[in-house]
């Protein structure tokens, strides 16, 4: 698939947007994280900007953007749609928490904490929804698996971890040693389960080029696709990255994404570093997960391609 | 069901029908039109050639329309710039029309054959050989001569008609067919729908061809040939057939020269010449009588094979002893003739057998009642069922001629020729052997020819040579290098009028040819040619016209340019004078009428040439009093009578009182409008009776003679050994009393190729090149949906192909270390080119192969500058000479054609393939870019083309909301 | 009603006919225009509903080649009509017909993605997705002769390999066809359910020679007997 930057930017950053939503609304209404009101805004705010951001950048891939309002309409049975659904009724919900904090302080009754709660819930259904857009096609099986919906939670939670620390580290004595463990964690389950999905996808499976064309018993070759030139199905199909790049950029993915970042948080538990080495941390997963992403659509064989030579995807 | 919305508003749109033109198959098309663009072209179901189906270029018809590189007017070379430069300036039709009037005036006054008018793929060669003829140059020809005469000419010398459009095989009863070559054909949809039908009937199709590629594809068996064997292939069959006596007895001896007498006495005068008797008719040895009787008798009993003495003391032989004698020789066995073609021995001999088990054991009739050219009454028409069909590949090959004459003698052993089931002819053929045209050779000063330019030489005799024997034509046919050249060679013209040789011209015309670009064999020295200038600086062609409707390649090089329209804009006749559409069964003719209005101040070929005429002051143009007699192409077509009764148009003429008639009669007024009514066709349906054997069926030859299409009811005898061939062999071995030629290289020409029955030999560019040095065969092929379309910068078609690749052999290239999409060096005897290399399975591993005419110069056509076509995609013609390979003997200056029809002999080609250097890329050589002319529209970068708003289905929005993810409404 | 199109491999020459008719029906359709990007120049490329393919079938000499048309298959399972957000992508409740309702659509491909048949192009001028609409603006056009009700890609077809009808008829041409000649489904292992068939190429029996083999064959003219034919 031709990794296109606007839907690049639009899972990395909502899905982080929502992860530290969800981090930040269950560690603040449960007690978990001490924390002052000006950390649960901030952290709130930065993380609905992120979403609102990515949200919008996902509609710059969008050819006739004028009808994008019409997406909320088939909830019924498209993904995309459940997931444009659940983005936008995430914002009532997230906003009347943060108006809590606003109006109560760190300290908030049970309505905000409530709605508090329903937010997280319902940003973690929104990345699922992300992860189930692609993990839904049955077209390309490099998608095709409930590990898709589970990376994107994954990784959305652990961007939204180190979101938490970073902010958690402007906030004078706040003891960050349970959110950078937690996020640690989910760091290592992020890297563990991409881990499996590299494994998985490495496999070749499913459809071929013969049962594209329905000749199962001997060699099938490609002789001519009928058009010179590209077409919208070569251009969007048809990207097919470098050997080199793969695995350089999956190297990447795995120092700069989960490595780097967990070195870092180790040495803010080992008393090594302080919490600031979490910016960094964040810094440096964004990028190891934007080439994640990246990978996830280069790597991405639709099954058309199998119409146009590939003997498998 | 929702109701659906008015999508065609079709109270605002017309219907009108016409001819297609997007290529040389003709078929009937009903045009959907509204505020003069076209809404949609169809197939018109009633129409004998297409019925109903178009192809792929049928249906770019708009495309074409709506090309910016339509010539917007008359134009001139800008005075003062040079030929081949693109500077054009605008003139008047009366400018155009005076300048050319006055220049061909001249011409006509003093050396006719000072004007050479060559036509390229046009459909109106009746017309313009009439003009060429009234002008009274012999220096006409169309672009047969390059295409299809090898085909013409072996079917109309052997059986009377051809492959190529002449014929067709009997698809609704043919059980077996073999398909030689064909890419794609004249026949494009009639062949398309023909296979279908054989494929439902579950009737065999065995595709012989290098390449499996288009009809290939779809053959149940493919036999991957190589190129320029064919011959050899066919006769191997008759081997087999032979060896195994299966031929139909009576086909032979009823209706071909096999029983005939030949004369036996090598070395002498009069070897090989049929024996005839004191009323020149041949003679064959009658069994009862045991005596030798005039062969053209019925009821005689012939003896089929032997070797008798005449009367006279002449010893003779049948014609089919001597065909036996040479094919039972173990040169044409299976096993040798594997080593030629590359088809395995066992297959050669098992696809004879199933063709003679079809013939002769799956024989079929067809129970009508019919009556043979003796008056002898049959109550049936026996079938052979096997039928052939071939074309490029075999006729572009410099042995094509016997090649098809090979294929031709296969179908006759068979008794497969116009028969159910078998080799169909097409009205209005057949024709006797060979049609009895001879090309004109005398011409005077303001006199018409007395014969057309081109015809059928039987002896040396009617060649159009001089005294000395020197060709008088200017592209030498008929000459000792091309003695039955029927199409002329238009390859030739540019070479020779630029050498002087046989003499300079003045006047060049072309029509619809691209003489500078693909259709023209050595591309790069041509174009060089046409700005060759003399001594004293005059260009050595001195006036180049040409008459196109696009912005071609060969539009740059005029001097004036004459626009034409395209085929929506104009009147049009497809004759029974010339190639009409008739199907087997059917005769029948068509015309093409305006449905547009054309853009520009562009005005139809036919009408200028019918405004030339009158202003020349041609006989058949000019009233006694010297008036103008036809007001304009309409009127010429109308009234105009070749012979009394027999007009351009067969359909709803008029008999003595007035009364319309068919096929013949006199000029109808109405007639035009009768076609009109008629969907823009007529068509005569044969009766029953005169469908089959009508080489000897008494009622389709009175018919036919009654029609014009014979000129006389006598039987046409097939010519399985072809006396005129020994005629001309004869004179190269010294024996033949009449004209002969007095080089060597001629004599060993005639002697070599012209054998009276067909033999394999080897191409001539094989035998004057190191085959090891170059050892791959180099062929192409214009792909179905470009074929014969002459305008491939068809936006809809050049975006399913605007690069052609090298195809080589996938395990031959891994071999040579040549990977796929590579670029390569290709080089011939004549020239390298750089390509683009793709494998594939589905060719013989010597041969490679391309899409023909793919590539086009920069500019030309409204290309952009970087178009594909220009950049990646190549012209194999680069590499081909239109002159033999030189060797240092005597020809080196003859042409690289068939040495017996001029056919040029773009398939003989032979290559090396060498890996081009790393990041040597991009198609070589290049061109400059042709500048657009004047008042020509900008070529756009996005195309939305449609004839009106869409009308747009709207989805409900209660559906939008409440479907779940099932379809259906339970 | 469940509308759809036979493909006989068989039969198609790969002309591409069939491609050129729709452009040529649809660029003025009801979807129409269907842009040509570059029309003159360097990658000309459009929107087209209908391409043909060409692969090679086995090793040289074993090979054969197949020209493969493609098209929309209207699949009975349509997941590009289930992914679209806006529901401009719909399957026709009366005919199984799948559209695109190019007032509803957004273009986010996400359609494209879906379908494994390669069916769906975009439109970059209207931003809209396009696609085979089995000529919904022929087949139920009234003013039409009936024969003419059919797609334009099956009434131009030279070879007759496509075919139009109702595959939930039993005895329509379309089902009979599937029935008797093992229509078959492109990667049926998905499970989208593609209406559209394709008739494999049909088996060939051998034709005997025995009864035309002759045992002691010829080897010189000597050894025929004329036979007594009358002219």
């Amino acid at each position: 698939m031709h990794p296109a930057f606007s839907v690049i930017f639009f899972t990395v950053t909502s899905g982080a947007g929502f992860g530290l939503f969800t981090l930040l609304a269950i560690l603040h209404v449960f007690g978990l994280v001490d924390m002052t009101q000006e950390t649960v805004l901030w952290a709130g705010i930065i993380g609905l900007v992120l979403v609102a951001v990515g949200l919008m950048s996902s509609t710059f891939h969008l050819a006739n953007p004028k009808n994008a309002w019409r997406a909320f309409f088939r909830f019924k049975t498209s993904w995309l749609s459940r997931e444009g659904v659940f983005a936008v009724l995430f914002y009532p919900f997230a906003l009347l928490y943060l108006l809590g904090v606003f109006l109560q302080g760190a300290e908030i009754n049970g309505f905000f904490k409530a709605m508090g709660i329903l937010g997280a819930i319902l940003a973690v259904i929104t990345i699922f929804s992300t992860g189930m857009i692609y993990g839904c096609l049955k077209t390309i099986r490099q998608w095709n698996t409930a590990l898709t919906p589970a990376n994107y939670i994954f990784m959305g939670l652990a961007l939204g971890g180190l979101l938490m620390v970073s902010a958690l580290s402007y906030q004078d004595g706040a003891d960050v040693m349970g959110v950078t463990g937690l996020t640690v964690t989910l760091l290592a389950i992020a890297a563990l389960a991409k881990a499996v999905y590299y494994f998985w996808v490495a496999k070749v499976t499913g459809p071929t080029i013969n049962t594209a064309t329905g000749f199962t018993r001997a060699a099938v070759r490609l002789l001519d696709t009928g058009h010179t030139a590209g077409t919208f199905l070569t251009e969007e199909f048809g990207y097919e990255p470098d050997h080199s790049v793969v695995t350089a950029l999956k190297t990447l993915v795995f120092a700069l994404g989960f490595g780097l970042p967990i070195l870092l948080l180790a040495l803010v538990l080992a008393g090594q570093a302080g919490p600031g080495m979490a910016l960094w941390a964040t810094v440096s997963a964004f990028l190891g997960i934007i080439a994640e992403r990246w990978l996830f659509f280069a790597e991405a064989r639709h099954v058309v391609n199998l119409y146009h030579g590939a003997q498998h995807t | 069901m929702s109701a659906l919305p008015e999508f065609e508003n079709h109270k605002k749109q017309e219907i009108h029908y016409s001819t297609c033109y997007m290529c040389a198959c003709r078929c009937g098309i009903k045009v959907t039109v509204e505020d003069n663009k076209v809404r949609f072209i169809q197939g018109n179901r009633n129409h004998p050639i297409n019925k109903g189906v178009l192809c792929a270029k049928g249906n770019s018809g708009i495309m074409k329309q709506q090309s910016p590189a339509k010539l917007p007017g008359p134009m001139r070379r800008k005075p003062g710039t040079e030929r081949g430069a693109g500077e054009f300036e605008p003139i008047s039709w009366d400018e155009a029309l005076d300048t050319l009037t006055k220049r061909l005036e001249h011409i006509r006054a003093t050396d006719p054959k000072k004007l050479a008018f060559f036509t390229g793929r046009d459909q109106m060669q009746a017309l313009t050989g009439m003009w060429a003829t009234q002008f009274g140059t012999i220096n006409w020809a169309a672009h047969g001569g390059f295409c299809s005469v090898n085909m013409a000419a072996g079917g109309l010398y052997t059986m009377g008609h051809a492959f190529w459009e002449f014929g067709d095989p009997d698809w609704d009863r043919t059980k077996y067919f073999m398909m030689w070559g064909v890419a794609e054909d004249h026949a494009s949809n009639p062949i398309k729908i023909g296979l279908e039908k054989l494929k439902r009937r579950g009737a065999k199709f065995v595709g012989v061809n290098p390449v499996r590629t288009g009809y290939q594809a779809i053959a149940d068996e493919w036999v991957g040939v190589r190129p320029g064997t064919d011959a050899m292939l066919a006769l191997s069959f008759v081997h087999v057939l032979l060896k195994n006596d299966q031929f139909d007895w009576e086909f032979l001896i009823r209706y071909t020269n096999s029983p005939w007498l030949v004369v036996n006495t090598p070395g002498q005068k009069g070897d090989g010449l049929f024996y005839r008797d004191e009323n020149g008719k041949p003679m064959a040895w009658d069994m009862d009588k045991d005596a030798a009787v005039d062969a053209t008798q019925p009821e005689i009993k012939p003896a089929l094979f032997g070797e008798y003495t005449a009367p006279d003391g002449t010893p003779v032989k049948t014609a089919m002893t001597i065909m036996a004698e040479k094919y039972l020789d173990e040169q044409y066995s299976p096993e040798n003739a594997s080593k030629v073609t590359g088809v395995p021995a066992e297959t050669i001999e098992r696809l004879a057998l199933e063709m003679a088990h079809v013939a002769f054991k799956e024989t079929i009739t067809v129970d009508v009642e019919w009556t043979d050219v003796h008056g002898r009454k049959h109550d049936k028409f026996v079938g052979r069922p096997v039928s052939m069909h071939a074309m490029r590949g075999i006729s572009a090959h410099s042995n094509g001629f016997q090649a098809c004459r090979a294929i031709h003698m296969v179908q006759i052993l068979l008794g497969s020729v116009d028969v159910p089931g078998g080799h169909l002819a097409k009205p209005p053929y057949p024709k006797h052997i060979p049609p009895a045209i001879k090309p004109a050779k005398e011409m005077s000063p303001n006199t018409p020819l007395k014969s057309p330019p081109l015809g059928f030489p039987k002896a040396p005799e009617d060649l159009v040579i001089d005294a000395d024997g020197n060709p008088l034509r200017i592209d030498k046919a008929y000459s000792w290098d091309a003695p039955m050249a029927n199409h002329g060679l238009m390859h030739m013209v540019i070479t020779n009028a630029v050498k002087g040789d046989p003499y300079p011209i003045d006047t060049l015309i072309f029509f619809m040819a691209n003489m500078s670009w693909n259709s023209t064999m050595n591309t790069k020295e041509i174009q060089d040619m046409l700005r060759a200038k003399d001594e004293s600086g005059e260009y050595k062609i001195p006036f180049l016209v040409v008459a196109d409707a696009f912005h071609s390649e060969m539009v740059n090089f005029a001097d004036l340019v004459i626009p034409d329209t395209t085929y929506l804009e104009r009147y049009d006749t497809i004759s029974m004078l010339d190639r009409p559409i008739s199907e087997p069964d059917t005769a029948a003719d068509s015309i093409r009428q305006p449905i547009l209005k054309p853009e520009g101040d562009v005005r139809p070929w036919q009408e200028v040439l019918v405004e030339l005429a009158s202003r020349l002051k041609f006989p058949a143009f000019t009233r006694e009093d010297g008036s103008r007699k036809f007001a304009d192409y309409k009127d010429f077509i109308v009234n105009f009578e070749k012979e009394p009764g027999i007009g351009f148009l067969s359909g709803w003429r008029l008999d003595e009182n007035g009364n319309e008639v068919h096929l013949r009669g006199k000029p109808n007024p109405k007639q035009w409008e009768r076609y009109q009514e008629n969907q823009a066709f007529f068509a005569y349906h044969l009766p029953e009776n005169t469908r089959y054997y009508r080489f000897a069926n008494k009622d389709y030859l009175e018919l036919a003679k009654h029609a014009g299409w014979v000129g006389s009811t006598d039987p046409i005898i097939m010519e399985l050994y072809s006396e005129t061939l020994q005629k001309f062999r004869l004179a190269g071995m010294g024996l033949y009393d009449g004209p002969m030629p007095t080089q060597e290289h001629h004599k060993q020409r005639l002697r070599d190729y012209f054998t009276p029955l067909p033999e394999q030999y080897k191409p001539l560019e094989q035998s004057r090149i190191n085959e090891d040095e170059y050892p791959f065969h180099a062929v192409n092929q214009r792909p179905m949906f470009m074929y014969h379309s002459w305008d491939s910068q068809n936006v809809w078609l050049r975006q399913i192909m605007s690069q052609n690749f090298l195809y080589m052999n996938r395990q031959q290239a891994a071999e040579m270390g040549i990977a796929d999409k590579s670029w390569v060096w290709v080089e011939s005897h004549n020239g390298k080119i750089r390509v683009q290399v793709k494998l594939m399975e589905g060719v013989e591993p010597n041969t490679v192969w391309t899409w023909n005419a793919i590539g086009k110069q920069s500019g030309a056509w409204g290309l952009k500058k970087g178009a594909n076509e220009s950049t990646k995609g190549f012209l194999m013609n680069h590499l081909i000479s239109e002159l033999l390979p030189k060797k240092g003997d005597a020809n080196d200056n003859v042409t690289n054609s068939d040495p017996v029809t001029g056919q040029a002999a773009w398939y003989d080609l032979r290559v090396k393939i060498t890996p081009a250097a790393p990041g040597e890329e991009g198609s070589w050589p290049t061109f400059d870019t042709i500048k657009p002319l004047p008042g020509m529209k900008e070529s756009p970068d996005v195309l939305r083309y449609h004839a009106h708003e869409p009308v747009r289905l709207v989805r409900d929005m209660k559906d939008v909301l409440t479907r779940g993810e099932k379809w259906r409404k339970d | 009603m469940r509308l759809g199109l036979v493909i006989d491999i068989d039969t198609c020459v790969g002309c591409h006919a069939c491609a050129t008719a729709c452009k040529q029906w649809n660029t003025s359709g009801t979807t129409g225009p269907l842009t040509d990007y570059r029309p003159y120049g360097e990658n000309p490329s459009g929107v087209w509903f209908n391409r043909i393919r060409h692969y090679e079938i086995g090793d040289y000499p074993n090979n054969k080649t197949i020209n493969f048309p493609m098209s929309c298959m209207h699949c009975e399972d349509a997941d590009c009509v289930t992914v679209c957000p806006t529901g401009a992508s719909y399957k026709r409740a009366e005919d199984g017909v799948v559209l695109v309702d190019q007032t509803k659509c957004m273009g986010c491909n996400y359609c494209s993605w879906a379908c494994p048949y390669g069916a769906r192009e975009l439109d970059r001028e209207s931003g809209t997705m396009k696609k085979c609409t089995l000529c919904i603006d022929r087949i139920y056009d009234e003013e039409l002769e009936e024969i003419d009700r059919q797609p334009a890609c099956v009434i131009t077809c030279p070879a007759h390999a496509r075919y139009f009808g109702d595959f939930d008829d039993p005895n329509s041409e379309v089902s009979k066809l599937v029935r008797e000649r093992a229509g078959m489904q492109l990667m049926p292992e998905l499970g989208y359910n593609p209406t559209n068939r394709y008739l494999p190429p049909r088996l060939t029996t051998p034709i005997p020679t025995d009864d035309v083999r002759k045992t002691d064959l010829i080897s010189s003219v000597k050894q025929w007997v004329n036979k007594a034919i009358a002219r």
